[in-house]
Parts: structure tokens; C-alpha cells; sequence
């Protein structure tokens, strides 16, 4: 399938193994990415604080752009964070002809409209939704059994449930869990799963910021996982790049790996760590997982 | 027809948190199976097991329709109010079908379901001033105000003082000094209101104080616990908002000038120069704030953790140098929108809560007089509407 | 042991108003409710409050038609004070802060409300009691140096001197179990009514005539206890309340047959002539077979009428009752609603200024009967009435405090008594019925025989059945054997006053051979002002032959309008 596909600002900055690891997956999945390169940053919220106008106003753009290209069918983004912000700008764009006109008079100056209908998906929502668990599961290589992953949502992909269209036919907040299923994980419960993992705070508050992630990982650690797997990028960079901040703020070492979803996703597939970029993590995935007895080696 | 609810009764089984601060004892589960209609509540679930089984069930409970605020608990782990909880959804979402029934969080449990809020809830409402500080002078009629800002007010004016959104606040749950959503949705029904004469005051206080409306971790889980549509975040995000926009407070938390890096670097790179991010948060919106003495500290502190990044090629030095870019042309359009907005003499926001959704249908009614039962939600024809009737007295409507 | 000016039982507008105006008089002021303040049912009002302050409306036209919505049986100097008072108290609220919506010159908006000759409804979407409650709330938090709170502190008794005054009250406090004595110069009971004592009921649980009793037992009278108002708009299943300001937007109220029957029995007002006209007529309609709904037991409240637009803005609160509560959405198809007990225009007899007979002891809001309603109390003058006796019992009280010594009482006994009745039904032995069993049988009771439609038979038969359920709740037993929030016994002495509130209304139905605003004997059914235009009182009489319910009348207080046919 094709997608208007939006990276984001962190996959092409601080964590651009997330970047890298996508776009080796994708084919695996059948998935074409046409990268809206044109496009700007969500916000991530703080545009939003800053000015409401603004971000929808962008993210219209986006939206536009995105509804441009041919043969697409939805929008893919690969972060919780712009998700969410992309979300609620649709929300308010979608809910009245009046704003959205008076939004599309801006985007005019460039020959733009953006149109209600667009579908804007996560990558955790596309291989649930789209892609399919089964036809997940069936194109594993290498499943990871004996691995213990703690799923990682981020706030911006789970909360306001309506806003998300999560409800009972579509369970949004439980994909994680099954994509770890399908592709062969354990999954481990733990009480951080779904709460903030601060990085919206770690200039205004840091010790509560780092003391979120801090003890997210620590809860994972408990409860013994190998590993957590993260849809967001931000996340990552407070849980990963921060932890040994994180772990001096909670007291207790943590040596938690975190893994960006198509991370996770291509190692099931059969793609190698190092070409997935799991050596350029902080805590480095390979330096506490040894993959060749914690995943079963690839199938001939 | 009108009513949906005729689903006979069924068995529920709740697991309630006990708690007996008198036995010495520790908290316990305690399980109950009752038999209601699925759509009752699960307020009603549990007083017919205090009717019945045990009268010693403590929870605060009065009017049963989501308006005194009494019954906040943590139904599956999440807050709610147990009498705007229905049976089946809570089933749905239970572990095992067996609905887990819990005090409210981030307050201390006085006796199984009943918490105490003044330790908590109540105080942080007293910290905002939570009374109007009346313009002077004042008139002999009312205050002549627009019929706009007493419907924005009345959102946060509808907050009930229920606690769920303190209840799983998670700013609040590593930082309890945290001020929270409740109050500060508070506060801002007085920062809203035109009739306050203190706006800058209030917000400035609550701007500088490191447990204010800096605070907040941004987490959506007062929004979703909220049985009113108070939106708690949204108000702290228009706290800022008018603090930084219109006062142009400059705070000691950061918050200003994270909100300024963030948006300042969006204008110029059209990406989020995570690099700059850092030291224009501590330092000031500008290139030189990485040579600050509050920006340097924090570097500094971040020194492992860059060479680290760096030498493991996440960080790469060029791009955490000159940032990354989208193309000139887009961006200097991306630059005409944010000119074209900033330049507004006012803000224009779209608050749902006020202008509603757009409408979509007709009503029904027309089938209800002509006596056959309607589908709810169903598109009549358009020669079926309804003519709009007069009421008593004229129009009722302005 | 606290001692103070003006004690006050009960946090919802009528005590915190009248804590406000006694701390703004220089009063030493303690106001103690059961619950925290903002529970009170006071917040659960919804559509507005009357006052006349529009430049074309005259406070004189809003008497007469609450004199009028009482069917001449108010106190006419009690309703002038009321009406002509009602506009510069909401102008005060307004000035507190209280959200009233606008028009579009930035006034406040009036909206059409039951029985008024014109708008005059002053409102807050439709979540009104919650606005001026949480304002009220909010002055008393900001007033905290004059005016002490005890929160969640249950009233067990008054207490009285030797000469009989008033002079403070026993109470528990809910938290700790801990018994404290309250010496008061004056006590304002601002208790509420007893709506719990039917089943179902709009009124909230903690609503259990806590104060009506109180007040019966220390010897004061209750006056129209008779007088129960059904309001016509409650859900079927579970009694909830949906606003009479559905129909001051203009809803529509229509039987199986799609009519709009109002037309019957009101042709002028149609669904907003006054709540026992229209309680009646949809009693009619669902007693005669033309009612919808599980049973045939409803009437359909059709606000798709009005446009989605304001529904959403003036009724959200609706809006989600709708969803939430019964499953439908008002703005696409009707909703199924009935007759429900709702209000108490009885209570304990008082004076303009909230006296009662018994000096130092005051009541104001719907535990008392001044009485501004009469047979029938007109929809949004019950806010008002909180708030304008609630002041002037509030002044009152502190002005004769100024002018006394604090009582000297030993209220030693009295605490050790109210205790040890605590303790002696904790330890009642489990035989008998449970509470909460003889509380439904209560309710269900009188909503079978002193509802919208009353006749002797029925009557008699309730009396009896209160009878035996009054000494079934003195062997009641309950389970909550502790101290910390014993919520339990709690709800053992609430049994007993719901039983005093319900065994009064069943005496002074009986005793009205008449219809007259809310009661509608069915064996009286006409109005009879040459026998019946008095009010019927009630007291408890003493020990033996005299004791229990003591009837007898008093006059009502008439100034300009002399009753008439009462029609819509």
C-alpha cells in the first residue's frame, strides 16, 4: 500500500535510527512510503499552547500536502506525539466548515486546501488495522521468543480516547500488546505502560520529568522485562537518551532497552540490529540482550 | 423508540478495595455479585451491595446524576464517577469481566472508597484565590459582559469538584506539590471571567511557581477523566497561553521560553532543532542562549550524555549544530502563515465546547407525531422536518 | 466546646447564604453541614432563579403569579418581601461572581420558566443551583476568618435551655466518630427537604428531612406538610430530574397519540402552566392509557423542537442526562419522562425574618414553610427563596445575637444521651429488617398513596404502614460496627427522620378534605376556599393520648390578591 508519510522532526534528528529502521521495513510489509518532505513540524503541543490558529493552520498544510499525493491511501506518521497533535488539529478542523474556511483562506497563498476524509494513522495503527496481526505474524522470520518487551504507548496515541477513535472495535490502546504477540514476544504488564514518560516538563521541571521515566523503566525492570518498545520518538529521547540521568533521579540502576517500534518490527522480520541502528541507542539494546539466544535465529 | 434500555437484569461481580483504618489491618479485596440492568450504573451496583450484603460499604454518594461530585473512584484503573459509569461498558473493560473498584488516587484513603480531599484537592483550590477579585467600581446592575465569555466561563464554572482528574493526575503523582488540573481549570474561570480584576496577578503567580502551570506534563489524563468536558489541561494550556501571549510573562520555569524556542525554531527550520531546544529553554530565544550561564549549566550536565550520543552516531554533530531544514521554498511559505497569524491583532481560537459541532441531521420528531417509532439517528427525509413551532411567549430563542 | 453567634445546619443556599450575611453583620458564624457543601442538593437546581429586573418587568406581577402558582394558599407579605427583594439579591450574586448568561447587549439573559406571566428566569445554562452554590462556596472559602466550617459533621439533636430557647445542637463528626456539643445564641436550620422519603425521588440521598425532624421533635411546628410537589419532568427508570427549562425553551410535552394535551387543561400556558397542573395532566394521560414508554408509564418531552444549536448551549447538562442516564439524544428524539417527587413546599413554620416559634431557633430554604409557595411552588422561585430567607435569617440571627450573652447550657446529658442512642443501635442484634429495606418500603409507600393523585382509603392506609415501619426502624439493624465514617448508623437515624417527615404528610393530607395546588384528593377534588383557605399545622404532642402529630390551623396572610380561579 501507499502512504503520505510524515517522519517527523526527532526520526530525522536525535533519533534517526528510528528513520533508518523504518524505512528498511517498510518493504517488508509491502508499504510505500512517499516521504512529505515539504511538510513542517506538528508542534508537538507547544505550538498548539502557543497559538491554536497556528498549529492548525500547519498541520492543515500537512494534511493538504498529504491529500496530494496520488494514489495514497491515508496518511502514516511514526510518533505518538505528532499523532496526538495532528489529532487535535483535525478534530477542530473537521468539527466546523467555518474554521476550516477560514484556515483553508491561509493555506490559499499557496494553492492548498485541506478537505475533511483525510485518514491520518500511526504506524501502530496501520499494522494493526491495514496491515493486519495474521499477516503480521506471517511474515515473521525470526520470532522473538524469550523475549520479555514492555510496551511503551506514549500519552499523545491513548488519551482523549474519543479523539483517538479508540473503542471497542478498535482497542488502539491494546495494539502494542498484540503487535508483541504477533511477532512472537511476551508481553509484560507494567504499572508505566500508558502514563507520560515527561519529556513535555524536562526544561520546566526536570527532576519530574526524569523522575516519570525513571520510574516507568523501573516498573519495567520489576517486572522483568528484557526490553520496552515505544511508538514515539520524544518518548525515546526521555527514556533512552535520559536514562542514566533517569536512573541518578530515581536512585537504581535501570539498564532498560528501548526500542523504537519498527526496531522491534524488523528484528521479527529478519533484518539485522545493527542495520535497524540498535547500536546508537544510550542504553544499548545489544549490550543487555543477547539476541542470539533471546530471539530465535532466523528461519532457513 | 426513545429509550434504548431494555436489556434484562444480569449478574455483575465487583471487587471492591476495603479499607478499615480501625482494624489495624492493611487494604483488602472484597467481591460482590450483584444483579442489575446492564446500563445501570456502577454507583447503583454498589449500594445494592451495601443494601444487601454489607452497610459497612463506605463511598460518598448523594444525587446519582453526575452533579454533586461526591462518588469519584477508580473503576479498572481509571477515575470516574461510579454513578456515570454504566455496568456493562465497566464489564467490558474489566480484567476477567470482574469490575475492580478502587478509592480515588494521589489522596490519602480515609475508609474503602472515601479519600480525603482536603489533604489534597481542597487545598490546591484554596492556593489559586478561588473567589473573583470584582473590578471596582462596581455597578449598580450587573456587569455588562459578552454573552461569548460567560459561555467560555461556564465550562470551567461546570466543574464539579469531583476529584477524578487530581485523582490520576501524573505530574502530580511524582511532584504532589503540583498544583494541579482541578485548581488551575479553577483559576481560570477567574483569569476568563471579564469581571476579574486581577488577571495578570493570577497568572504571573501561577507562572513562577515552580508547581504551577509549568508543571503540567501534558498528559491528557485529566481530559479523560473528566465527567464534565472541563478539559483541566486545555485550560492550563490557555493559562499559558495568555500569561506568555498577552502579559508576555517571562517565567523562572522555563515555560516561556521553551514555548518560544519551540516555536521560534519551528519558524526558522520548519523542523525542531532539537539541539537549540535545550540551551534557548534555559538561556533565551536566541543563538548566543547556549553561552548563558543557565544554558552552560545545563550542557554541562549534559555532557556524558552528548558524547555518548555522539560517538554512538545518534547525534550527528552537523546536524545538532546548523539543525535540519525542510526546503526553502516551503519554508518560507510555512514563515508566511506564522507572519499572517502573529500579526492578528487578536487571537483566533475555536473552542468546541462553545461553537459546538457542525450539524449533521435533522431531527426525528416529525415520526414521533405521525405515531410510528423512530431509529435514533437516522436521516429523515427533508420533506418529513419539522417546522420550527412557536413557543410560549414568542420566540424563547434570542 | 464551640461557641458562637449563629450556628448553621446545613451547607446548601440557604445556610451559606445566610453564613455570608451573618459574618457581613459582625456575627461569629459556624456552618455545619454532613456532607461537604458542595454536595448539597442545591447544586443539582438546574433551570434559573425569578427576579424581576428587567426595565419592563414589575415585581408585582411576579407575586401575583407565585401567589397565583400557590393557588392562594402562600403568605402574601412573605411573597411581597420575597418578589420585591428578588432583584437586588441577584444583582448581588452577579457582583460575587456567579456565571450568569447574557444577552447579546451583555445583560443578564431571562429565559420563560412554569406559571410566569413573563420572562424573568435568570439562569446559567442549566446547571444554575451549581453556579450560585459553588460562588456561595467560593465567598465562604474567601470569608474563612468569620465564618468556621465543620464539614461533614452530622447534626443529632438541638439543644435547649431551661427556658426553652434554642441555644445550639449536638453533632458527630462523620470522620473521626467523635461527639461534640455547639453552643449557639441562634441555630438556622437549612437542612433541605425530605425528598428520600419517596421512592423515586429527583432529590439527592443525603435529602432525608434531617432538619423538618429536628425541628418537630424540639417542638416546633411544621406547616402544609400536605404540600408535596410531583415535578412532571423526571426520568421513568431512576426519578432523575430533567429541567422545566426544556420547556421554557420551548419543548413540547405529547401522549401515545402525538397530542400535545397540555392543551386540555392549560391552553394559555400549555407546558409551562405550573408543576402540579401539568403533573396532573400527564397523570391523566398515563392513568387513561395514552401514556409510552416500558408500561405505558411515561410521557414524551420532545425538545428536538427547539434548535440544536441552543440545546447545546442553554440545556447541555440535559443533553448529557439524556445520553448518560436513559440512552437517548434529546436533540434527535424525545425522551420519556413522568411525574417524580421533587420538593417539600411544607416544612417548619417560620416568620419573614426564618423565626420560629421557639427563640433562637431559625429556619430557611426548603426545610422551612414561610410560606412563599403555598399549595405549589412555581419553578426557579426556590433558588430565590434559599437566598432571600437565607439572608434575612442570617441578618436576623445576627442582629439578636448582638444583643445577648452567649447562652449558658450544660449540654453534658445531652451528648452522652445522643451517644449512647448511636451505640445502642450499632449494637442491635440482627433480627428485624435491614434499613435500607424499610426505607424502600417507606418510599414506595408514599408514592403509591400520597402522590399527584390522594384519597382517604389510601391515606389511611400509608398511616398505618408508616406506623409500622417506624417501630420495624427502631429495631433496625445494621452492619458497620465502627467509628470512622460510620455511614451505617448514619443512615438508621435519617430512617427515623424520614419517618417523622412522612407520617406529618400523611396526617395533613388526610386532614385537607380538599384539592388545592399540589394535593388532589380524588374524594375532594374541588378547590373549597370557604372550609380549607388555612394552613394546616403540625406538632408533636407530648407523652400518652396527647402525644404524636397534633393538628391545627393558622390563617393565611392575605394583602392585595384575593383568590380566584386559578387557571392556565
Amino acid at each position: 500500500m501507499k502512504v503520505a508519510y510524515w517522519p517527523g522532526c526527532v526520526s530525522r534528528g536525535f533519533t534517526p535510527e528510528l528513520h533508518g529502521s523504518m524505512a528498511k521495513v517498510a518493504p517488508l510489509l509491502d508499504i510505500e512510503l512517499v516521504e512529505l518532505d515539504r511538510a513542517c513540524c506538528t508542534g508537538a503541543g507547544v505550538i498548539a499552547e502557543h497559538n491554536q490558529e497556528l498549529a492548525d493552520t500547519l498541520n492543515a498544510r500537512t494534511f493538504a500536502l498529504a491529500q496530494q499525493v496520488d494514489g495514497a491511501e491515508l496518511m502514516m506518521n511514526i510518533c505518538s506525539t505528532c499523532q496526538g497533535a495532528q489529532s487535535e488539529c483535525q478534530e477542530r478542523l473537521d468539527a466546523n466548515a467555518e474554521y476550516r474556511a477560514h484556515v483553508n483562506t491561509t493555506l490559499a497563498a499557496e494553492g492548498l486546501t485541506y478537505e475533511t476524509g483525510l485518514t491520518n494513522k500511526n504506524f501502530l495503527w496501520l499494522l494493526v488495522e491495514e496491515i493486519g496481526l495474521e499477516s503480521l505474524a506471517a511474515r515473521v522470520k525470526r520470532p522473538l521468543t524469550n523475549l520479555k518487551v514492555g510496551p511503551f504507548y506514549g500519552c499523545y496515541i491513548v488519551r482523549p480516547r474519543e479523539r483517538l477513535g479508540i473503542d471497542a472495535e478498535h482497542p488502539r490502546d491494546h495494539y502494542l500488546d498484540q503487535v508483541i504477540d504477533a511477532l512472537g514476544g511476551t508481553v509484560i504488564e507494567y504499572a508505566g505502560m500508558r502514563k507520560c514518560c515527561g519529556f513535555p516538563i524536562i526544561t520546566m521541571n526536570k527532576e519530574a520529568s526524569l523522575k516519570q521515566a525513571g520510574r516507568h523503566l523501573g516498573d519495567a525492570a520489576d517486572a522483568d522485562a528484557d526490553c520496552l518498545v515505544t511508538p514515539c520518538p520524544l518518548c525515546h529521547l526521555n527514556l533512552d537518551l535520559q536514562q542514566p540521568l533517569a536512573a541518578g533521579v530515581v536512585g537504581r540502576e535501570l539498564n532498560m532497552p528501548v526500542l523504537h517500534l519498527p526496531q522491534l518490527v524488523g528484528l521479527a522480520l529478519g533484518l539485522d540490529p545493527k542495520e535497524l541502528g540498535l547500536g546508537r541507542h544510550v542504553v544499548k539494546p545489544t549490550s543487555v540482550i543477547d539476541w542470539s539466544t533471546s530471539v530465535v535465529a532466523a528461519a532457513a | 423508540m426513545a429509550e434504548v434500555h431494555d436489556r434484562p437484569p444480569e449478574q455483575f461481580t465487583l471487587k471492591l478495595r476495603r479499607y478499615d483504618p480501625e482494624s489495624g489491618g492493611a487494604p483488602y479485596w472484597d467481591e460482590h455479585t450483584i444483579e442489575l440492568e446492564p446500563h445501570r450504573s456502577v454507583l447503583e451496583a454498589i449500594l445494592q451491595a451495601r443494601d444487601r450484603f454489607d452497610g459497612s460499604i463506605g463511598i460518598r454518594c448523594s444525587c446519582r446524576q453526575a452533579i454533586c461530585g461526591s462518588c469519584g473512584i477508580r473503576v479498572n484503573g481509571e477515575p470516574a464517577l461510579a454513578c456515570h459509569t454504566h455496568l456493562d461498558a465497566a464489564k467490558l473493560s474489566a480484567e476477567n469481566g470482574v469490575i475492580e473498584i478502587e478509592p480515588m488516587g494521589n489522596m490519602p484513603v480515609i475508609k474503602d472508597l472515601i479519600v480525603d480531599m482536603d489533604a489534597v484537592h481542597w487545598k490546591k483550590i484554596q492556593r489559586v484565590t478561588p473567589w473573583l477579585l470584582a473590578k471596582q467600581p462596581v455597578p449598580e446592575r450587573e456587569y455588562l459582559v459578552s454573552k461569548e465569555a460567560m459561555v467560555d466561563v461556564t465550562q470551567t464554572m461546570a466543574c464539579i469538584q469531583c476529584g477524578a482528574c487530581v485523582s490520576d493526575c501524573l505530574a502530580m503523582e511524582v511532584d504532589p506539590g503540583f498544583i494541579g488540573p482541578a485548581a488551575l481549570a479553577k483559576a481560570y474561570r477567574f483569569v476568563g471571567d471579564p469581571r476579574d480584576d486581577e488577571q495578570f496577578e493570577r497568572l504571573n503567580d501561577l507562572a513562577q511557581d515552580p508547581q504551577g502551570i509549568f508543571d503540567c506534563t501534558h498528559c491528557f489524563k485529566c481530559v479523560q477523566a473528566c465527567p464534565k468536558d472541563v478539559n483541566p489541561m486545555g485550560q492550563i494550556m490557555r493559562l499559558r497561553r495568555i500569561a506568555i501571549g498577552d502579559h508576555h510573562i517571562v517565567d523562572q520555569n522555563n515555560g516561556e521560553r521553551h514555548e518560544a524556542a519551540v516555536t521560534g525554531l519551528i519558524r526558522n527550520y520548519g523542523l525542531l532543532h532539537e539541539a537549540e531546544m535545550i540551551p534557548r529553554s534555559y538561556g533565551g530565544n536566541s543563538w548566543f542562549a547556549k553561552f548563558t550561564p543557565a544554558a552552560g549549566k545545563e550542557l554541562l550536565s549534559s555532557l556524558p550524555v552528548i558524547i555518548k550520543g555522539v560517538l554512538r552516531g545518534k547525534m550527528n554533530p552537523k546536524i545538532a549544530i546548523f539543525g535540519h531544514k525542510i526546503p526553502s521554498a516551503d519554508l518560507k511559505a510555512v514563515q508566511a502563515i506564522y507572519d499572517k497569524i502573529e500579526s492578528r491583532p487578536e487571537r483566533y481560537e475555536l473552542n468546541l465546547y462553545i461553537a459546538g459541532e457542525d450539524e449533521e441531521t435533522a431531527p426525528v420528531a416529525a415520526a414521533v407525531a405521525a405515531g410510528t417509532s423512530a431509529d435514533g439517528g437516522e436521516t429523515p427525509d427533508a420533506g418529513e422536518t419539522p417546522n420550527a413551532p412557536t413557543s410560549p411567549e414568542g420566540s424563547a430563542n434570542q | 466546646m464551640p461557641a458562637h453567634d449563629v450556628l448553621i445546619i446545613g451547607a446548601g443556599l440557604a445556610g451559606q447564604r445566610a453564613a455570608l450575611a451573618a459574618a457581613e453583620k459582625g456575627a461569629s458564624v459556624a456552618i455545619m453541614s454532613k456532607v461537604h457543601p458542595v454536595r448539597s442538593h442545591s447544586v443539582a437546581a438546574a433551570g434559573g432563579i425569578n427576579a424581576a429586573i428587567s426595565v419592563d418587568d414589575d415585581w408585582h406581577s411576579h407575586a401575583y403569579d407565585t401567589v397565583k402558582g400557590s393557588d392562594f394558599l402562600g403568605d402574601q407579605d412573605a411573597i411581597e418581601v420575597m418578589c420585591s427583594e428578588a432583584p437586588a439579591e441577584v444583582m448581588d450574586l452577579e457582583h460575587m461572581g456567579v456565571t450568569f448568561h447574557r444577552n447579546d447587549k451583555g445583560e443578564m439573559d431571562l429565559r420563560a420558566f412554569g406559571g410566569a406571566s413573563m420572562k424573568r428566569t435568570a439562569y446559567v445554562a442549566d446547571i444554575t443551583g451549581q453556579a450560585l452554590l459553588h460562588v456561595l462556596y467560593e465567598q465562604l472559602l474567601k470569608h474563612h476568618e468569620t465564618v468556621a466550617r465543620y464539614e461533614e459533621w452530622f447534626t443529632t439533636s438541638l439543644l435547649r435551655d431551661d427556658a426553652g430557647n434554642c441555644c445550639g445542637a449536638i453533632a458527630r463528626d462523620v470522620r473521626s466518630g467523635q461527639m461534640e456539643a455547639f453552643t449557639a445564641k441562634n441555630v438556622i436550620l437549612a437542612c433541605g427537604g425530605a425528598g428520600q422519603a419517596y421512592k423515586p425521588t429527583t432529590n439527592g440521598l443525603i435529602v432525608t428531612g434531617d432538619g423538618i425532624a429536628m425541628a418537630y421533635r424540639a417542638g416546633a411546628p411544621l406547616m402544609d406538610m400536605e404540600m408535596v410537589q410531583y415535578h412532571p419532568t423526571c426520568l421513568v427508570e431512576t426519578g432523575i430530574l430533567i429541567t422545566e427549562g426544556a420547556r421554557g425553551e420551548g419543548a413540547h410535552l405529547l401522549n401515545a397519540n402525538g397530542e400535545r394535551f397540555m392543551e386540555k387543561s392549560a391552553p394559555n400556558k400549555m407546558e409551562l402552566a405550573s408543576r402540579d397542573v401539568v403533573s396532573r395532566a400527564e397523570q391523566i394521560e398515563i392513568n387513561e392509557g395514552r401514556g409510552v414508554g416500558p408500561n405505558g408509564a411515561g410521557i414524551y418531552l420532545d425538545i428536538t423542537v427547539v434548535p440544536r444549536k441552543r440545546t447545546l448551549e442553554a440545556l447541555r447538562e440535559i443533553v448529557n442526562l439524556g445520553k448518560d442516564f436513559a440512552g437517548v439524544d434529546i436533540t434527535r428524539e424525545p425522551i420519556t419522562i413522568r411525574p417524580g417527587q421533587h420538593y417539600i413546599m411544607g416544612g417548619v413554620k417560620t416568620d419573614v425574618d426564618g423565626r420560629t416559634p421557639i427563640d433562637g431557633l431559625y429556619a430557611a430554604g426548603e426545610v422551612a414553610c414561610v410560606s412563599v409557595h403555598g399549595g405549589n411552588r412555581l419553578g426557579a422561585n426556590s433558588l430565590l427563596d434559599t437566598l432571600i430567607f437565607g439572608r434575612r435569617s442570617g441578618e436576623h440571627a445576627a442582629a439578636r445575637a448582638a444583643s445577648m450573652g452567649m447562652p449558658s447550657v450544660d449540654a453534658n446529658a445531652q451528648l452522652l444521651e445522643d451517644a449512647a442512642r448511636i451505640d445502642s443501635i450499632i449494637a442491635r442484634p440482627r433480627e428485624g429488617r435491614r434499613v435500607s429495606e424499610i426505607k424502600n418500603e417507606l418510599g414506595e409507600t408514599m408514592n403509591r398513596s400520597a402522590a399527584v393523585f390522594r384519597d382517604e382509603a389510601g391515606l389511611q392506609a400509608a398511616l398505618e404502614t408508616i406506623a409500622r415501619l417506624r417501630e420495624e426502624a427502631d429495631n433496625a439493624w445494621i452492619d458497620d460496627r465502627g467509628t470512622v465514617f460510620n455511614q451505617d448508623v448514619l443512615g438508621a437515624i435519617e430512617l427515623g427522620y424520614m419517618v417523622d417527615c412522612a407520617e406529618t404528610t400523611v396526617v395533613a393530607a388526610l386532614e385537607r378534605k380538599e384539592s388545592r395546588g399540589a394535593q388532589f384528593r380524588t374524594d375532594f377534588p374541588e378547590r373549597n376556599d370557604g372550609e380549607w383557605l388555612k394552613h394546616i399545622d403540625i406538632t408533636l404532642g407530648g407523652d400518652g393520648a396527647a402525644g404524636g402529630p397534633q393538628v391545627s390551623y393558622s390563617p393565611v396572610t392575605i394583602t392585595q390578591w384575593e383568590p380566584e380561579e386559578r387557571k392556565y
